[in-house]
């Protein structure tokens, strides 16, 4: 009897020793009895949530591309120029533009008459320039060629600020700029541009604005 | 012979990319009595054609606020944002046609301005991203253009807007940290090229239209040198953004 006794509190000492360590004011023989029991009735639910994936339409709103021209340095020639753009359609009337443009200076007319005098040395002569400009179109429409085929196009403004380095000196640019867009499909288009870079310049010996204008032919793409 | 396998395995596998790729097309059908199609993305070009109800278009792609969409009988034309977005798919799922970025809630700003920085013409960059409703984290990238020197100043600081419910314009007050690298233009050389710099701001921002904004900012910065005394310049400045 008094075995069986002992057997039974010693099972019931190995049962609650489990919970020895989280033992609360309760006996360890309520442990016991508090062992847990899965309810048939309750029935998990297995059905995976359904992952629905909207399809997303393509926003095609940047433009972005290269072009090459010609540009007038003020007392320093017409000289080939080239360049990148890249812009960012915000509304049908308005866009951001940003240009990357290089090109040479040459000669001055001073430096023709006098060949021993140098007003920039040959490594100065390197124009860079960089815009930051807004964008709008002023005029958009279509361009018919022929019978069957109309291009959708825009002429447009484009005024912002930039630096030109021209002389080894960087100087603070305006420019101002009116250009031609003409859509050849839906995501190549054609520009035809002409851009004036202003800045204040003492180059030649007083303190002037000089004007640096661009025409340039371009293409970009749309994506 | 092998560069040829591995040519023509290259060529495979970039048309089957390709084919992967390729999305299956947006089919929208129209609910409301018709909808027009224009022969541009603008609000000038004429209508050309018209779906009517019930008819299912293919939208292709959007640019700015149209959508370049094509008509069962296979014209295609651009539709306005406002027209498509009542239509449905088949299924009776509305169009997937995103409302505009709610300005107070917005994410992420990309702006340009003008300014003057210690008297000099300043050609700015900036990229924000909010943190929450009123504080953003903001990294600024700028060149100020002078006479005598050029300065390029990189900033990355925080800034609190005070009612980001005001659209049209609420105050901020910004702080921040960065670093200033000073080429010559004139002699002498500056006696440091690269200082640290703090700075305290106070501006405000406001809404323009759809995903356009503006912000105004005056900068006190302290450029820690090791001379003497510290400089002490003042920018102020004055930009436009995009929002998403």
């Amino acid at each position: 009897m008094e075995i069986r006794i002992s057997s039974v509190l010693l099972a019931a000492v190995l049962l609650s020793g489990c919970s020895w360590f989280h033992r609360s004011d309760k006996g360890p023989k309520l442990v016991v009895a508090e062992a847990p029991q899965a309810d048939p009735s309750i029935i998990l639910p297995q059905v995976e949530r359904r992952a629905i994936k909207t399809p997303k339409i393509k926003a095609k709103n940047i433009e972005l591309g290269a072009y090459f021209g010609a540009l007038s340095i003020q007392d320093f020639g017409t000289n080939p120029l080239y360049g990148a753009r890249v812009a960012y359609h915000v509304s049908e009337d308005i866009f951001f533009e940003s240009f990357l443009g290089r090109s040479k200076g040459g000669q001055t007319s001073l430096e023709d008459v006098f060949p021993n005098i140098t007003v920039v040395d040959k490594s100065g002569r390197r124009f860079t320039y960089y815009d930051l400009d807004l964008g709008y179109n002023i005029l958009p429409g279509e361009i018919f060629l022929g019978r069957g085929r109309a291009f959708n196009s825009a002429l447009y403004m484009t005024v912002g600020i930039g630096a030109v380095k021209f002389a080894k000196k960087d100087q603070f640019a305006l420019n101002f700029g009116v250009g031609s867009r003409i859509l050849i499909t839906d995501w190549l288009a054609l520009h035809m541009d002409v851009r004036d870079h202003v800045f204040e310049t003492t180059l030649t010996g007083r303190t002037k604005n000089v004007h640096n204008i661009e025409t340039t032919l371009g293409f970009t793409t749309f994506f | 012979m092998r560069y040829l396998f591995v040519l023509t395995l290259l060529v495979q596998a970039l048309f089957a990319a390709k084919g992967y790729a390729k999305d299956k097309p947006i089919e929208l059908v129209v609910a409301e009595p018709y909808l027009e199609m224009r022969s541009g993305p603008g609000r000038g070009f004429p209508v050309f054609y018209v779906v009517g109800r019930g008819e299912t278009l293919v939208v292709l792609f959007s640019r700015t606020d149209w959508y370049k969409v094509r008509a069962p009988r296979g014209q295609e034309g651009w539709a306005r944002r406002e027209e498509l977005a009542k239509t449905s798919f088949a299924s009776g799922e509305p169009a997937p046609i995103p409302p505009y970025p709610d300005f107070t809630n917005h994410r992420w700003e990309l702006g340009a301005g003008y300014g003057v920085y210690n008297r000099q013409n300043l050609v700015t960059t900036y990229t924000d991203y909010a943190l929450t409703q009123s504080l953003d984290a903001e990294f600024v990238l700028q060149q100020a253009l002078g006479t005598i020197d050029n300065r390029y100043v990189a900033t990355i600081g925080l800034r609190h807007t005070f009612v980001p419910e005001w659209k049209w314009a609420s105050p901020t007050v910004g702080l921040g940290t960065g670093y200033q690298t000073i080429t010559d233009k004139i002699p002498p050389k500056p006696l440091e090229t690269r200082n640290q710099l703090g700075y305290v701001s106070i501006g405000a921002r406001g809404f323009i239209t759809k995903r356009f904004m503006w912000r105004l900012d005056w900068r006190s910065y302290v450029i820690f040198t090791k001379q003497n005394a510290n400089k002490e310049p003042e920018e102020w400045k004055f930009g436009l953004a995009v929002f998403y």
